[in-house]
């Protein structure tokens, strides 16, 4: 579990993930709906993105931030109080490697306790920035 | 989860505040390992983000032709869910909005399970006119 006394610019774990078709694949079985759409059907993406590729769910983006919170804050914290908010800049496909990183933003006292806010950036692999935003705990 | 018959999605007919209904699901433990399969984290408590609530609710309401391309998600996490259990999920359109001349829906569901244990509430942001990442990014002609 993070230290109380946050230390501003303290560095949240970096992680590295390593997106193919299959793991996107994967993660669209995950949905109660089955039914093709532009992260698993080149078709789909080629109609409604122009793209010759399906690209990859920006909610992979949220999963991998959240594991690189919930290593910072700990499970008991981030799984309870823990925020992802990610605004997508480009597009994930297979092939892509994807680096989250961050860095400790701020602490407010709330009446929970102390709200601390991360700044989030995810890059591929040629150093594009493909998601930037703000993660947030509450420890107490 | 009874079938519907599903409206044809208008940008210019939707209305903020529409509800999308609710639905339920028994989250299973196959659904479970592939979401920590697929994102590499064996420890990884919310496959919720895979089945990705808001966005079923509003395609068990709407055909959309137009598509859509996420813009940006907001979540908040308050218990992990549990596999065997039931999840209900509820959502609506919370916004819609054009910038630079692009239309935007903003759609959120929150979730609760069978024990009434508040789980997930997300929101999504998204872009209503999907082929600008083709033409900025990658052009397919």
């Amino acid at each position: 579990m993070a230290s109380l006394e946050l230390e501003a610019d303290q560095q949240i774990p970096s992680i590295t993930k390593k997106v193919t078709q299959e793991t996107i694949d994967q993660f669209e079985s995950c949905g109660i709906l089955d039914r093709p759409n532009i992260h698993n059907s080149p078709a789909l993406a080629q109609q409604h993105l122009g793209t010759s590729y399906p690209i990859a769910s920006g909610r992979m983006s949220i999963a991998f931030a959240a594991e690189s919170l919930r290593r910072f804050f700990g499970p008991e914290v981030f799984n309870h109080t823990g925020t992802v908010n990610l605004k997508f800049l480009r597009p994930v496909k297979g092939g892509d490697t994807i680096t989250v990183t961050g860095a400790v933003n701020s602490q407010e006292p709330t009446e929970r306790g102390n709200l601390v806010s991360v700044d989030i950036f995810c890059d591929n692999q040629d150093g594009d920035r493909t998601a930037i935003g703000v993660g947030t705990a509450i420890i107490k | 989860m009874a079938d519907r018959e599903l409206k044809i999605f208008d940008y210019d007919a939707i209305e903020i505040g529409e509800e999308l209904g609710s639905y339920e699901y028994i989250l299973t433990q196959e659904m479970l390992d592939n979401f920590r399969a697929s994102i590499d984290d064996p420890e990884a408590p919310f496959p919720t983000l895979a089945v990705k609530h808001d966005a079923t609710a509003f395609a068990m309401v709407y055909e959309d032709h137009t598509g859509g391309v996420n813009a940006g998600n907001e979540v908040e996490f308050f218990n992990p869910p549990v596999p065997g259990k039931e999840i209900r999920v509820t959502g609506r359109v919370a916004d819609k909005y054009l910038r630079r001349d692009k239309p935007y829906m903003v759609i959120e569901a929150t979730a609760v399970d069978e024990d009434g244990r508040l789980l997930e509430k997300l929101r999504t942001y998204q872009m209503k006119k999907p082929g600008e990442i083709g033409e900025k990014w990658h052009p397919s002609s």
